[in-house]
């Protein structure tokens, strides 16, 4: 990782490897080829913490829209849905996460990553963009998990 | 002769590190209190149903204890769909104990609702869920209530340790829908609205869940759709969806629309429709949207509030004021 951007969720600071695309919904994407990999980015992770469970609910090959459901996740946090991070075709899934998650914590932005797809990705941001939609997210975010704390 | 009582630990599907502890710390209680024997099989829900766990399961004549990642509601109609047939039993877990706890029981306080005749049977399985307490000590206790009720202080003077079988079937996580059969009147809304194929009817026209695996992973509609909240799929996220009627909200926190789930307000019935819809499509087959089915957007609700009436005028009656 030669350089990277930060950013402060309280008292933990997030990197974000500048040599790749993010998308929205918390996502990297690596270019390779004609392809993109995805894996979730620092602060994903963040929130998530310990990765215990991964589940996908489509195949490889399968046509995705952007936002279509693909999965979901089990974590010391959370549990929650995983949906497709740009529209295109599903390549392949990485199959080491499937017995052993954990990779996803250790090595977030390499062997952690999570999916490969094909597809135009023209909405993906730059890491500076990426960096603003967090800004503008990060406090919803707070109130939505402090929202979910308090009703349980 | 001392007839020790069966206890099952159906194992979780996880690596959760806490719940390989739980299971862990049980089976050693177990073992060390005697007076049990103990089957340790994988995750319920995933069992083949000709496979040795199942008919480890079959061979078991008398009372079960079973402990589940699951509700207990949930356990129950997976057994039932084995055709390992019992009363659901009280436990210390469920709350103040009912002095009649047939009251309670599926096929006895809902005899007139039901549509599909199950066999009469006096053996009583007790399920415990895993996923209420964080210690072995609640289960402990409530499995040791149980056994000295049922036999009397011959299981409680045992002094040798449990036997413990583990069957290590090989599993793959599986996804179909499981029907309370306490609660489903044949409506058979759910063979209308499902476009899988995943509900049949028997000969005499009950609906039953014919092509479990034909069954699209993640799917939960027709479980939205049940005007009686009938169906189950014991692993969704939402607990009134796996198995839970008191629906208390997850105990962990939901990020789905952090990672890109819609923000909308949608009725059950238009979420089920859009998951249909989404599954239709990878399956290379065309959406079918709401038009097709009649709405009926608040049936689920209300059934829900009757019952728990139901269930609370049951209790009163129970209770001999």
């Amino acid at each position: 990782m030669s350089s990277a951007l930060t950013f402060r969720m309280g008292r933990f600071v997030a990197e974000f490897p500048t040599d790749r695309c993010y998308a929205k919904n918390h996502m990297w994407a690596q270019p390779r080829g004609d392809l993109f990999r995805f894996g979730f980015t620092a602060y994903a992770v963040r929130l998530l913490q310990d990765v215990y469970f991964l589940d996908w609910t489509v195949e490889p090959a399968t046509r995705l829209q952007l936002r279509q459901e693909i999965g979901a996740i089990e974590s010391k946090k959370a549990e929650s849905t995983l949906f497709a991070p740009i529209a295109g075709a599903l390549t392949a899934f990485n199959d080491q996460l499937l017995a052993d998650p954990s990779a996803i914590n250790l090595d977030t932005y390499g062997t952690g990553w999570l999916f490969e797809m094909r597809g135009a990705g023209a909405d993906l941001l730059t890491p500076e963009q990426y960096l603003e939609h967090l800004a503008a997210v990060w406090p919803v975010t707070q109130r939505t998990i402090k929202g979910q704390l308090n009703e349980s | 002769m001392t007839r020790h009582v069966q206890v099952i630990l159906s194992r979780g599907q996880t690596l959760h590190p806490d719940r390989q502890t739980l299971e862990e710390q049980l089976l050693a209680h177990l073992q060390g209190c005697g007076g049990c024997q103990v089957l340790v099989v994988p995750h319920l829900y995933d069992l083949a149903a000709d496979g040795p766990a199942v008919a480890a399961f079959r061979e078991i004549p008398g009372d079960m204890i079973v402990l589940a990642w699951l509700y207990p509601r949930a356990t129950h109609w997976i057994l039932d769909r084995y055709g390992i047939r019992g009363q659901l039993g009280h436990t210390s877990l469920d709350g103040a104990p009912s002095p009649r706890e047939d009251e309670l029981t599926p096929g006895a306080a809902d005899e007139a609702r039901a549509v599909m005749p199950r066999p009469q049977t006096q053996r009583r399985i007790h399920c415990l869920d895993l996923q209420r307490y964080e210690t072995a000590q609640p289960y402990v206790d409530a499995i040791r209530q149980l056994v000295w009720s049922q036999e009397g202080s011959a299981a409680g003077a045992t002094n040798s340790p449990s036997a413990v079988r583990r069957i290590d079937e090989p599993v793959k996580r599986r996804w179909y829908p499981v029907i309370d059969f306490s609660r489903c009147t044949n409506c058979l809304e759910c063979i209308d609205f499902c476009l899988f194929g995943v509900y049949g009817v028997d000969q005499a026209d009950h609906v039953l869940v014919e092509l479990p695996d034909h069954c699209r992973k993640g799917c939960p509609a027709c479980s939205r759709v049940c005007p009686e909240q009938a169906i189950m799929f014991p692993q969704h996220k939402l607990p009134a969806i796996a198995g839970d009627l008191r629906d208390p909200g997850g105990l962990k926190m939901d990020l789905s629309v952090l990672f890109g789930a819609a923000d909308d307000l949608l009725g059950a019935y238009d979420i089920a429709a859009r998951e249909r819809d989404e599954h239709l499509l990878i399956a290379g087959q065309r959406p079918a949207g709401t038009a097709d089915t009649p709405r009926k957007p608040d049936a689920g609700q209300s059934a829900e509030k009757k019952d728990e009436l139901d269930v609370l005028i049951d209790q009163l009656d129970a209770m001999d004021v």
